[in-house]
């Protein structure tokens, strides 16, 4: 997409010294806003790197820190980050339900969450040990076979579905369905990598794909331990305080998360990786044929007519 | 019309100020008349005995880790004998007190959600999306409904295997349940597919370009403001940050500006939900914003170093009993029925 861009901004422009540079910006940036492929690459990064920057804030942030108005207990701290995290969110949800809104996507999606949330519904009522949950095995095959876009609404929606369901909605949900939605966006990066192995369909696909699983059960946790982390814990060695470095907040945090929540994420990162061990292969072979039936689309083609032949 | 006595958005108006009032101070006097106000909202919803155990064990389980973690404070309990790294060292009163005002903090967020919740349904909530949205609450609303039918074939697949002979034994023995399950659902979805689009619903839909370059745009704005904010937080920054906001919600009302929506059973304001409005959202700015007659300095409570008897502000406390307005018209409301 990129390639015809900078054709027709060189067509548009001979390199001249004096104005030749505005023009490039001036027509890159117009054909940049007409792509929307392009535009909506930009949203997803930007709302990606802010809902980022809303996790990781007490790292990153010696300004606000020291304002006062960031730090632990503070009265603003955690309903801005929610609020700053419920925003992105909301950009990103528009943009990933845009292309995607047909009423096969929509019954499908429906249908999946609506599994999804009986899967938390059931784990509510027979809660496993520690921070083992079913719900990822779906999100992240549903990222895996059918892209970034429903993967991220897959993950997002299962977790405001089921909280509505468990009665599980507070401030904590916009962290909690932005981190889903990316385990489900990024499951998708997951198929180049498989490709290049040529692993499609082999056991090393599903080796992966619990790999993955795993990886996330920490990732998961870690990333929603930092909203509750500094609004929680007072001054300690564990504990964040304003104005801390990058190096020495990781440090504290590293051991704030070793003390209370490695052993409860551990549950959650093997249960992940079993089910993905055990269900991986049935579970793709009913998504792909799925994918296969709601792909399927049928042209007409004219038949050249014929002339009918004279018996006589 | 409908039956219940309060607006949909003055359940959300409570829940905003409870949130910001709750995580504005740890001053024990204004935190109890706080959690006093979200318990009576919550008693006059019924919801007395199932809340008691979960508030108490989130209390219970803040005020223990905090004793764990935080080992600074001058009145020393314990002292945990050893080398052990992270666990030997000194348990202070401090921590503990801490944690205990954090953990009730905390408890009494997930009361206000549990009261709110029963008081609003789903569909009222599903409503409040904004018309950009019309597809996502068709799936959502999908979703919802279909939580019991799938709970319900969850059971109908056990019994099935049951009477083939299967038993779970161990996790493998999960697939004979959740296979059916899914693949049932997806042949479910078909159907529906099939009905949304034989009721005019499209198969394929497009996006508009204009709202998602505007979305685009405040997002920039917005990045650039925290960014000029965590290098040196003034006026600079919260102006792009408040322009990035206005343009993302600018694109969602563009958005769904054209998209048609029926209400059937609007909800009915009242001269009540606006004095409760009023009432909650008077008691959330004056814990979060500065104001002069208020004295801000007498929420921002900490125990560190040494334990002390925080002040009590008594026109902070009227203020903060605007949180018991949605309780006081439930009661109305039942003594009148």
């Amino acid at each position: 997409m990129l390639a015809p861009m900078v054709m027709s901004v060189a067509s548009v422009r001979p390199l001249t010294p004096d104005s030749y540079v505005g023009r490039v910006v001036m027509i890159g940036w117009r054909d940049l806003l007409r792509n929307r492929r392009i535009v909506s690459i930009i949203i997803y990064i930007l709302a990606s790197v802010i809902g980022l920057w809303a996790f990781v804030a007490p790292f990153i942030t010696p300004g606000l820190a020291q304002s006062g108005e960031l730090q632990a207990g503070g009265p603003l701290a955690p309903l801005l980050l929610t609020g700053l995290v419920g925003l992105c969110y909301l950009a990103l949800l528009y943009e990933a339900h845009g292309p995607v809104a047909g009423a096969t996507t929509i019954a499908l999606l429906g249908i999946l969450v609506s599994i999804n949330a009986a899967l938390r519904f059931a784990e509510t009522v027979i809660p496993g040990p520690g921070g083992f949950t079913p719900m990822f095995l779906l999100i992240i095959l549903t990222g895996y076979v059918f892209g970034a876009r429903i993967g991220f609404l897959m993950g997002a929606l299962s977790l405001m579905v089921s909280a509505l369901v468990t009665g599980g909605v507070g401030p904590w949900l916009p962290f909690q369905m932005w981190a889903a939605g990316w385990v489900g966006m990024s499951a998708r990066l997951l198929r180049p990598l498989v490709r290049l192995l040529r692993a499609e369909r082999s056991r090393t696909e599903v080796v992966l794909l619990a790999c993955f699983a795993a990886v996330w059960g920490f990732v998961y946790g870690g990333l929603l331990n930092i909203w509750f982390w500094p609004y929680v814990i007072g001054d300690a060695a564990t504990g964040w305080t304003p104005g801390l470095g990058l190096y020495e907040g990781l440090s504290r945090y590293a051991a704030f998360y070793a003390l209370t929540s490695l052993s409860w994420d551990a549950f959650a990162a093997v249960g992940n990786a079993v089910l993905m061990a055990l269900f991986a292969v049935p579970v793709l072979q009913a998504l792909r044929r799925f994918r296969a039936r709601l792909n399927f689309s049928y042209t007409a083609t004219p038949i050249p007519a014929v002339p009918i032949e004279s018996t006589s | 019309m409908n039956d219940a006595p309060l607006h949909p958005v003055t359940w959300i108006a409570w829940l905003v100020a409870v949130c910001a009032v709750l995580s504005a101070t740890r001053n024990p006097f204004h935190l109890g008349l706080a959690l006093l106000c979200v318990s009576m909202v919550a008693s006059a919803r019924g919801l007395r005995r199932g809340v008691v155990p979960v508030a108490l064990s989130i209390t219970l389980a803040a005020a223990f880790f905090n004793l764990i973690i935080a080992r600074v404070g001058a009145t020393v309990l314990w002292r945990v004998p050893g080398t052990l790294p992270l666990l030997s060292g000194p348990l202070t009163l401090e921590s503990l007190v801490y944690g205990l005002l954090t953990g009730l903090a905390l408890a009494g967020i997930f009361t206000a959600f549990g009261a709110a919740q029963g008081a609003v349904p789903t569909r009222a909530l599903l409503d409040l999306l904004p018309p950009a949205f019309a597809p996502l609450a068709v799936t959502l609303t999908i979703a919802v409904a279909f939580v019991p039918a799938t709970l319900r074939h969850l059971r109908q697949v056990r019994e099935a295997q049951l009477i083939r002979g299967h038993q779970i034994r161990g996790l493998r023995d999960w697939a004979a349940l959740l296979i059916p399950l899914l693949i049932g659902g997806l042949d479910r979805a078909l159907q529906l597919a099939e009905s949304l689009a034989a009721r005019g619903f499209p198969d394929r839909a497009g996006s508009q370009r204009a709202p998602a370059i505007l979305i685009a745009v405040g997002l920039a704005l917005l990045a650039g403001g925290l960014l000029v904010n965590a290098w040196q937080a003034g006026l600079i920054g919260w102006l792009l940050i408040g322009i990035g906001i206005g343009l993302v919600g600018a694109a969602v009302w563009l958005a769904g500006r054209h998209t048609p929506r029926t209400r059937y059973r609007r909800p009915r304001w009242t001269s009540a939900d606006t004095l409760v409005t009023l009432g909650v959202l008077l008691a959330g700015a004056a814990f979060v914003f500065p104001f002069p007659l208020l004295d801000a300095a007498a929420l921002r409570f900490s125990p560190y170093p040494q334990l002390f008897l925080p002040a009590f502000h008594p026109l902070l406390g009227i203020l903060t009993l605007g949180l018991a307005g949605p309780g006081v018209v439930l009661l109305i409301t039942s003594a009148e029925t």
